[in-house]
């Protein structure tokens, strides 16, 4: 029998999952949506590029479109919804003694093959985010809320693929 | 009567008001769960942790299940909150190379927000390599448009798809949830590892 | 053990009181009537045919040209563009990603004015938003944009404008509705659904 001391450094899973329900339940009455996070990477980077290099940013369409009518790209739901997730996440740790600069990661691998990883990790994830309209929280969680094909389909493909490459990236983790 | 923002018509300036604190609600509940942690988050794979199947299911359900009852109590017009519009082959290759991203990083999204606001540096790098992933999607967008595009089905509820009123689903989805619930505490002391879940 | 069982049981329980309720799968008019009143009272609900060929020589891709007759007219002659949703059709929940987008601006047209303007009524009442009405329908498109002439030698630059405006959105006209039905169809498939940006979710 595993150390159940550790777990109360977190909350109850089940908790969470009550409390997470919660706030995805007041998106939905309050704003007509669920919530979402990779959008909002995607908005970051538009704004970015037309920050960087407005006239690329107007000649390619997929661009263009976030900057008609004067509107700007980080001026939206998801946008502030993102700062809002690391004030939260900031409070979360504060109050649990949880906040430290680290590097995550199994004690028989590198840092720099951790870093490495993740960096690897996070343009596969949100490549495919861009391409499924949407990431484990805004199409797999929001979509199952509101009983979406989409939602659903997106997860078992993200989950059942997850565990099919595991076993090739198990180094990493066990 | 909800969705409150929009049956109430409210300025821009309060639906971004309500996103803000709706979001710290939101990471506030990620990084409580422990989804901060890449390990932990990984453990869903390798069976020695579980939490990220309690907490998605449970958070799904409650809002499910609060949808549906404030529905019908008149207080939330479902017609007006929004549905993920489904794209067949882009929903299925998308979630597929996720699912690589996943357990090659360890994070998805809106965990590595959480991660990061705590201090994680795997979770920054993550973001990192998230964004030139956004980048590089934008740019060679031309390449996978017919993909993106293909198959497209509208926005399908699968209670229409199935042929069965959203309650009876919502039955459906908790009865398969609780075995999981049951499925899943059986595999954590299965495949326990103690030495990693001490450490996280 | 025993706290497990007893909140499994709870949550089935939950599930099977949500399994027997009722989905309200009736449309709610959303609108008051008064304000629905007002709203049909205000003349920005209306859009010359000048208006819409305009829009359609731009190629305005927040603009939706509705044909409210029946499948069988459509298919005769047509707005190059426009999607049929013959009237008695209207209230298909098929529809409702199509009404509910919010930048776009649907133009309801008929062979008249009739059932154009109660198309609107309905869209607008049941609480979607940027409706507009094609003024005079298909008969004032044919009597403007179709038929028009302009007499005389010297001609306003605003005339010539509008002239201009109504011989691409005919010519346009003329050449889509007197393609092959096979290939109409294909044309008028592929203008089917367009894919515009959805307001919300993680894109």
């Amino acid at each position: 029998m595993y150390s159940r001391m550790n777990k109360n450094k977190y909350m109850n899973p089940y908790l969470a999952g009550v409390l997470l329900g919660l706030v995805l339940l007041a998106a939905m009455f309050l704003s007509g949506r669920g919530l979402g996070a990779s959008g909002g990477i995607k908005d970051t980077v538009v704004a970015v590029v037309g920050a960087v290099d407005k006239q690329h940013a107007m000649n390619t369409p997929y661009y263009s479109k976030y900057y008609q009518n004067g509107e700007h790209p980080l001026r939206n739901w998801l946008t502030l919804e993102i700062f809002g997730m690391v004030l939260g996440g900031f409070i979360s740790g504060a109050l649990s003694h949880r906040l430290k600069f680290k590097i995550e990661k199994s004690p028989k691998i590198t840092n720099r093959k951790r870093l490495l990883f993740a960096f690897l990790g996070g343009l596969f994830f949100v490549y495919g985010a861009q391409l499924a309209r949407g990431c484990t929280s805004g199409a797999a969680l929001s979509g199952m809320a509101v009983l979406s094909v989409a939602g659903f389909v997106t997860m078992a493909a993200i989950f059942g693929s997850a565990y099919l490459f595991a076993w090739f990236f198990r180094k990493l983790w066990i | 009567m909800g969705p409150i923002s929009i049956i109430s018509e409210f300025p821009e300036w309060l639906n971004l008001l309500i996103a803000f604190f709706i979001g710290i609600g939101f990471g506030f509940a990620l990084e409580q769960a422990g989804f901060s942690s890449s390990r932990r988050l990984a453990g869903m794979f390798y069976g020695y942790d579980t939490t990220v199947l309690k907490v998605f299911f449970t958070a799904a359900i409650v809002a499910l299940a609060g949808s549906q009852l404030l529905s019908f109590f008149g207080l939330l017009n479902l017609k007006l909150v929004f549905v993920n519009p489904y794209y067949v082959n882009s929903a299925i290759l998308g979630g597929i190379i996720m699912g690589a991203g996943f357990i090659m990083g360890g994070y998805c999204p809106g965990t590595s927000i959480s991660a990061l606001s705590i201090g994680k540096i795997d979770a920054m790098i993550f973001l990192l390599g998230g964004m030139v992933g956004a980048f590089l999607f934008m740019e060679t967008y031309p390449l996978i448009q017919t993909i993106a595009m293909e198959n497209y089905k509208g926005n399908m509820r699968i209670d229409e798809w199935l042929g069965v009123s959203p309650g009876v689903f919502t039955l459906l989805l908790i009865i398969a949830a609780v075995v999981l619930f049951w499925i899943a505490e059986l595999a954590e002391k299965k495949f326990s590892r103690p030495d990693i879940t001490s450490d996280i | 053990m025993d706290a497990r069982i007893k909140y499994s049981l709870l949550l089935v329980g939950i599930g099977i009181i949500l399994a027997f309720l009722p989905f309200n799968a009736t449309d709610s008019f959303l609108l008051k009537s008064d304000e629905l009143l007002s709203k049909s009272e205000s003349e920005e609900n209306y859009l010359s045919v000048d208006q819409v060929a305009r829009m359609m020589n731009k190629e305005d891709s927040t603009m939706l040209l509705i044909d409210l007759r029946d499948a069988v007219q459509f298919k005769e002659c047509n707005i190059p563009g426009s999607l049929n949703i013959p009237f008695s059709d209207l209230l298909n929940p098929l529809w409702e990603g199509t009404f509910n987008q919010k930048e776009v601006k649907k133009i309801f047209y008929g062979n008249g004015d009739h059932s154009a303007n109660y198309g609107w009524a309905i869209a607008t009442g049941l609480g979607y938003k940027n409706n507009f009405v094609m003024k005079g329908g298909l008969n004032e498109w044919f009597k403007t944009v179709m038929l028009s002439q302009f007499k005389g030698e010297k001609i306003t630059p605003l005339e010539n404008a509008l002239y201009e405006t109504r011989f691409n959105a005919r010519k346009a006209f003329t050449q889509v509705n007197s393609l092959p039905d096979s290939l109409k169809s294909r044309y008028f498939k592929a203008k089917d659904i367009k894919q515009l940006k959805l307001d919300g979710g993680c894109q």
